[in-house]
């Protein structure tokens, strides 16, 4: 059976995610585990609940409704994440909006139609939608139908991925109805991948390279983007590796996002303590000086970013 | 014409005297309020010695025509306090009690607030009057006087109290940026500096190889930059010229009778007085003029009109001065010469003071007097409209005379009316030529003493060319501005400077430009023509920033920092249905960004089918370099809404802006297109209290249910009585103006106006008298999107899912949601809201403005026309939003309500969301226009052009589906809060408000926050 995914979120107006004015699909869920990983409450596939103390009027409706008794205002994270079913019901009765469902089931259809309400804007700018997550290409049936959709609906598209997919599946289902494909490039040492992102980064690279030659005959543009995070992959070495990489396979443009650690707020809503936060990640924010640093090394091996 | 009055007007006009049945009164008869009579008595006493026995201060008992006799009253509104003070015969008493007959009356809500009146400024009463926490019966020019008088008293320590608040208002305003943000400030510059440039693809562009004429910078051009300077450094100053030379003629001609004792026809005393005035007016010349013609001796000149709303002033003659915002000069002559000579002669003489007096003071007036449910335009002017430029560019005035001759010989039917407004259009223009004949003899005499030839030559041209023009048709664009600004200072010296648009001088200059460069033959040439023609169109609106409304301070607060709304339109299509834009219109969106002024008010109309993006994209990068003007309108739309009233279609592509946004068939069409502000949020207050309106303590409109009756058993039970509350409001606003528009025809019949606007002279009748081809009244309804989402918390929360009662939900408003944190996060969380995207909110704004539109057009106004509905607001939602309670949609109290019909900042957070359901409206409701304020803040990392793409990208998409009109502020918040901290730095930052522009230094401090708080979308 064709795995369905939660949706994590459809944000319209993105101007930073692809040409011109994009809506982004998000999809819940992520192969990978990156340590700095900025969209957290995406690694899970599961749907989760979410609470905002900064929404919270403590009016402690939901206390009386959960029926698992998981909600307390003595735990510092307030939902007790062993106790939660996830049943939403304190969802429901919230007021203010401090909790959230995190994921929700919708047909390829609500999203089509969500998404082509935008389309006067993608026309006059150049946009399109634009599939985010986690991971999209872990639904791979259902991200074909739905990228299949956004065509026929004559909306241009883009996926954003870390790479890390079935290739026959990608080239089947998914690269027909790719306009562009955004493939992150993180880090190059496999140990060091495995490391930070859970994963070894051998398939995501083979994967890369199978696409750089698709390119040609595909009908998709591919860009390679890498996260620049202190000290993680903003080492010298690693741009240097990645710099190189491009080379070989005659890369001239790249993309470099610099972190920032406005996720911290994110993760704490699911439920993860600050110290877990602080230890995968690190809170610090990109200089402008390394960001430029590191621009250079990309711009000594003859590519623009 | 016969005015019908509506039921409740009538009804209550027999009773006039005692409608005010204020039911609760918010204090209990307070205990010493025999005390407060003694204190009050005493103080009016001391008052009243002072100006008995100090003849320094007896002097101003005396006016031109003898002493000024009057009666003030001052009572609390239980009755409780009543005393008044007594001027007559050049002797002052104050009386315990209250005679009869006061001429002029405070009423206070609470004794207390008596004594609270006594220990404030002139601008702080008016204040309190606006707030309900008193107000007037009676003759207001009177009251004007009587705070005139206080400030002669208590004119020093008013004076310490101001400075003080101002030093109080700037510490305030440093809060606002606590690290001041000095990057903003090279911004502007950086701007202007980085032109980008366009392609030659409008058909009707024909001699600018970069229509975008990036090679100018204002450094190109000293003229220009000399006269900025001065727009932007000269403080401006009341003249009296124009009242006094008024004044001079009625006196000795007689105002209501002539001398012979007979009654004057109003149009023949206008024309004479008019012309008499035009006469003898002072031809005034500045140095760097290329165009003549002022509306006063000053350099900027507060245009002062006594028969509207001059008087309002009088409280303030010297204390305007030293006030904190747009403070003004007067010379210590001019006050002797309005206060003894010109206001007495007009305290029983302007539009409301008629009405009052021949109607009674009707319930339609007092409410418009209580300041918190409607306004009406035309107590200040009705001149919100475009006149015929086309005739006197097609016929000069002597062809109009002649034209007009013909008419009266060809008609041998006509009656004595038409007899009188054909011979007074005729006296009206040579009062025109008389004054541009004294311009080009002084700009003869000027150039005889002048030493520097240039300046000698130029002054000879000016001479020359007010030689042949307006008496001829202009023949090169020299004269065509001459003709143009001419036209406009002569109307506005017999209206109001009021809303009246230059109109759309693309298409009417265009000719003239083609044949002038047509007959050039090198590059040279041509290139230094076009550089001279943009050094015209930046003179003529720069001449724009010569006159100011004439505010008191209260105006300053309740119209921030409005000018005079003289519109330019460009763009859009011709008669034919062609393609409109031009080399013109090119050269004006130049003027437009080297200048950046808040007045003219550019407005660009985009055909999405003739247009080109190239256009829209020009109009998207003047946006982006002055911060806030053009304003775009939907061609196709404006075409649509205007199509219904069974105008012909060509006159109806013909429209041009007006005031600030609202369409005027150019030339043929009495609109008065702001003649009525109402706001649609006292109508729901007064729903959800059984036609009380709380902050006016005012038992207004009908009954219909408490919030705890069961008779509101469905949510369209609830709406009914909104829309009861909405129709009386509506109702009476319409009562008001019509009555107001009588006095017109009585007093006022604006002859020159008419000779400017199609179908008077074959009526041979004036605009106010229905002479216009089209006429029109427009009702401007303020507060739509704070209405729509109140009725949608009510809908959803109340009646679908019945999770509160209305009882509950009145409570919590009541009490400002102080004790209620969870419902107020349940209304502003869980309800979809108009810009959210949820058709149920889009049907619910559509059925309001359906109301609106069908309540008003069910109406005629006293001219025969019909209404135009609009959903713009000046600066009315943050005036009204000051005079509202908590609503529904958890806005809480005294909180500006969303300028225009612009979605509520935390709809949704996707600024499309916003775009689409403004475009959803529908626009045959919108026939007055709309203005929906977009915030948006191109991304520091963009460049000009890819910023002004991104501007072009949400422009374009919003009429694609089919959206009427947007303005963006392109500016980022912070850059407000440093110039709110920094003023100094600031002086050229222009802001959009609702419909206009103004400078951001010069708003009041609410005016400002609110324009920091509106939503901010990064682009």
């Amino acid at each position: 059976m064709e795995r369905t995914p939660m949706i994590l979120d459809i944000k319209g107006n993105s101007l930073d995610d692809g040409p011109g004015i994009r809506t982004v699909v998000f999809f819940k869920g992520c192969p990978l585990d990156c340590a700095w990983c900025h969209n957290p409450e995406s690694k899970k596939t599961g749907r989760e609940i979410a609470f905002d103390r900064k929404e919270c009027v403590a009016c402690d409706t939901c206390m009386d409704l959960c029926p698992e008794r998981a909600l307390s205002r003595e735990n510092p994270y307030f939902i007790d994440r062993e106790r939660c079913t996830r049943c939403g019901v304190c969802v429901g009765g919230c007021p203010s909006g401090a909790l959230s469902l995190v994921g929700r089931e919708m047909t390829i259809d609500e999203i089509t139609a969500e998404v082509i309400k935008d389309r006067p804007f993608f026309e006059t700018s150049g946009g399109g939608v634009t599939v985010s997550g986690g991971e999209p290409a872990l639904f791979m049936g259902f991200l074909s139908g739905l990228l299949g959709s956004m065509k026929n609906n004559g909306v241009r598209t883009l996926i954003e991925t870390c790479g890390y997919f079935k290739l026959d599946d990608f080239r089947k289902k998914i690269i027909p109805f790719a306009d562009m494909i955004y493939f992150d490039i993180k880090i190059i040492d496999p140990a060091d991948h495995r490391r930070y992102c859970g994963v070894s980064n051998e398939l995501i690279l083979e994967n890369f390279i199978a696409l750089r030659e698709l390119e040609a005959t595909g009908g998709f543009t591919l860009l390679p983007r890498t996260p620049l995070v202190p000290d993680i992959t903003d080492r010298e070495k690693n741009l240097r590796a990645i710099a190189d990489f491009y080379r070989r396979h005659e890369i001239t443009r790249a993309a470099v996002l610099p972190y920032n650690p406005l996720w911290k707020e994110k993760s704490e809503r699911i439920g993860e303590s600050e110290a877990a936060v602080i230890g995968r990640g690190g809170l610090k924010w990109m200089k402008n000086e390394t960001v430029i640093r590191c621009r250079e090394i990309f711009r000594e091996h003859g590519i623009e970013t | 014409m016969n005015v019908s009055l509506t039921d409740t007007t009538k009804k209550r006009e027999t009773d006039a005297v005692v409608f005010h049945s204020y039911r609760r009164n918010p204090e209990e008869k307070a205990p010493g309020q025999f005390f407060i009579n003694l204190i009050v008595n005493a103080l009016l006493r001391l008052m009243a010695a002072n100006f008995n026995l100090r003849p320094k201060l007896r002097k101003w008992l005396k006016g031109t025509d003898g002493w000024i006799n009057f009666t003030v009253g001052i009572r609390s509104r239980d009755n409780s306090v009543k005393q008044s003070i007594y001027f007559h015969e050049g002797r002052v008493r104050a009386l315990w009690g209250i005679r009869r007959k006061t001429d002029t009356a405070l009423v206070f809500r609470t004794p207390r607030m008596i004594l609270k009146m006594l220990t404030v400024t002139p601008d702080e009463m008016m204040i309190m009057l606006v707030e309900s926490r008193m107000n007037t019966e009676g003759n207001l020019a009177y009251m004007n006087l009587f705070n005139f008088f206080l400030n002669l008293l208590m004119g020093k320590s008013q004076e310490r109290y101001v400075a003080k608040k101002i030093k109080l208002n700037e510490t305030e305003r440093k809060k606002q940026a606590p690290v001041s943000e000095a990057c903003h400030r090279t911004e502007r510059s950086r701007r202007r500096n980085t032109r980008i440039s366009g392609k030659r693809v409008d058909p009707g562009v024909k001699h600018l190889a970069d229509p975008y004429l990036p090679e100018y910078g204002l450094e190109d051009f000293p003229r220009l930059e000399k006269l900025h300077d001065i727009a932007f450094r000269t403080t401006p100053k009341i003249c009296h010229e124009r009242p006094k030379l008024l004044t001079d003629w009625h006196r000795e001609h007689g105002f209501e009778y002539d001398r012979e004792g007979k009654e004057w026809v109003p149009e023949l005393r206008q024309a004479g007085a008019f012309k008499y005035l035009m006469e003898n007016r002072k031809p005034v010349i500045w140095p760097e003029d290329l165009i003549a013609g002022t509306h006063g001796t000053s350099r900027i000149t507060p245009v002062c009109y006594p028969d509207a709303s001059g008087l309002t002033i009088w409280g303030e003659l010297f204390s305007c001065r030293t006030r904190e915002i747009l403070p003004y000069e007067i010379d210590d002559e001019s006050i002797e010469i309005l206060h003894h000579d010109v206001f007495p002669y007009w305290a029983k003489r302007n539009f409301r003071e008629w009405v009052r007096e021949e109607y009674h003071e009707p319930l339609c007036m007092k409410i418009d007097e209580h300041m918190a449910a409607y306004f009406i335009w035309k107590t200040i002017g009705m001149s919100e409209t475009v006149p015929d430029y086309g005739r006197i560019f097609d016929l000069g005035t002597r062809g109009i005379v002649r034209e007009i001759e013909n008419e009266l010989a060809r008609d041998s039917g006509a009656d004595e009316k038409k007899k009188h407004t054909l011979r007074a259009m005729i006296m009206s223009l040579e009062g025109m030529n008389a004054y541009a004949r004294n311009l080009s003899r002084r700009a003869l005499d000027d150039a005889g003493r002048e030493k520097d030839p240039v300046r000698k030559a130029e002054l000879l041209e000016m001479a020359g060319v007010l030689e042949r023009v307006p008496e001829n048709p202009p023949e090169t664009i020299r004269e065509a501005v001459q003709v143009s600004w001419l036209t406009k200072v002569v109307l506005q010296m017999e209206n109001s400077n009021d809303g009246l648009g230059f109109g759309r001088l693309d298409q009417l200059y265009q000719p003239i430009f083609e044949k002038e460069i047509a007959a050039l033959s090198t590059d040279e040439e041509r290139e230094s023509y076009i550089r001279k023609v943009i050094e015209l169109i930046g003179c003529l609106f720069l001449k724009a920033t010569d006159h100011l409304t004439l505010n008191p301070d209260i105006a300053n607060h309740i119209f921030g920092g409005s000018p005079p709304g003289q519109t330019i339109t460009i763009g859009g299509v011709t008669p034919e249905g062609e393609d409109a834009v031009n080399d013109m219109t090119y050269i004006i969106l130049k003027v437009t960004e080297l200048l950046g002024l808040n007045d003219p008010n550019v407005n660009a109309r985009f055909h999405a089918e003739k247009n080109s993006d190239e256009y829209l994209r020009r109009c998207n990068d003047v946006n982006y370099i002055t911060g806030a003007t053009p304003s775009l309108h939907n061609d196709i739309a404006m075409i649509e809404s205007l199509s219904q009233h069974g105008y012909a279609i060509e006159d109806i592509r013909d429209w041009s802006a007006t005031g600030c946004v609202e369409p005027t068939m150019v030339g043929r069409h009495c609109g008065a297109t702001s003649a009525i502000n109402i706001s649609i949020v006292a109508a729901l207050e007064m729903a959800l209290n059984n036609g009380y309106h709380p902050l006016m303590g005012w038992e207004l409109g009908p009954e219909t249910g408490s919030m705890g009756d069961e008779r509101f058993a469905t949510f369209d039970e609830f709406m009914k009585a909104f829309e009861e509350q909405y129709g009386f409001l509506i109702d009476n606003s319409v009562d008001y103006n019509n009555l107001l528009g009588l006095m017109y025809q009585k007093y006022r019949p604006s002859n020159l106006m008419s000779v400017f606007t199609r179908g008077c002279m074959e009526k041979g009748r004036t605009v106010v008298n229905g002479g216009a081809q089209y006429n029109s009244t427009g009702a401007t309804c303020i507060g739509l999107a704070d209405v729509t989402d109140s009725l949608m918390v009510i809908k959803k929360l109340v009646f679908d899912e019945r999770k509160l009662s209305l009882w509950d939900l009145k409570k919590a408003i009541d009490g400002n949601f102080s004790m209620d944190a969870a419902l107020h996060a349940l209304v502003t969380t869980k309800v979809p809201f108009f810009g959210s995207g949820s058709d149920e909110a889009v049907d619910m704004a559509n059925r309001i403005i359906r109301f609106t539109h069908d309540r008003y057009t069910a109406r005629t106004n006293y001219r025969g026309g019909s209404h135009h509905t609009g959903f713009w607001s000046m600066s009315g939602h943050a005036a009204y939003g000051r005079l509202t309670g908590a609503l529904p949609s958890g806005r809480l109290a005294g909180r500006s309500f969303t300028p225009g019909l612009t979605p509520e900042p935390n709809a949704s957070r996707s600024l499309l969301d916003n775009i689409r359901d403004v475009a959803k409206l529908d626009p045959k409701c919108l026939d007055d226009n709309i203005a929906f304020n977009v915030k948006v803040v191109p991304s520091a990392k963009d460049s000009h052009e890819e910023a002004v793409n991104q501007i072009f990208s949400y422009s374009r998409a919003f009429f694609t589906l089919g959206g009427m009109q947007m303005q963006l502020n392109v500016m980022p918040t912070d850059m407000m809060r440093d110039a709110m901290a920094n003023p100094e730095h600031y002086r050229h930052l222009l802001v959009r408000i609702s419909g206009y522009c103004a400078y951001f230094v010069q708003l009041d401090r609410d005016a400002q926050l609110e324009l920091i708080e509106r939503a901010e979308y990064g682009i």
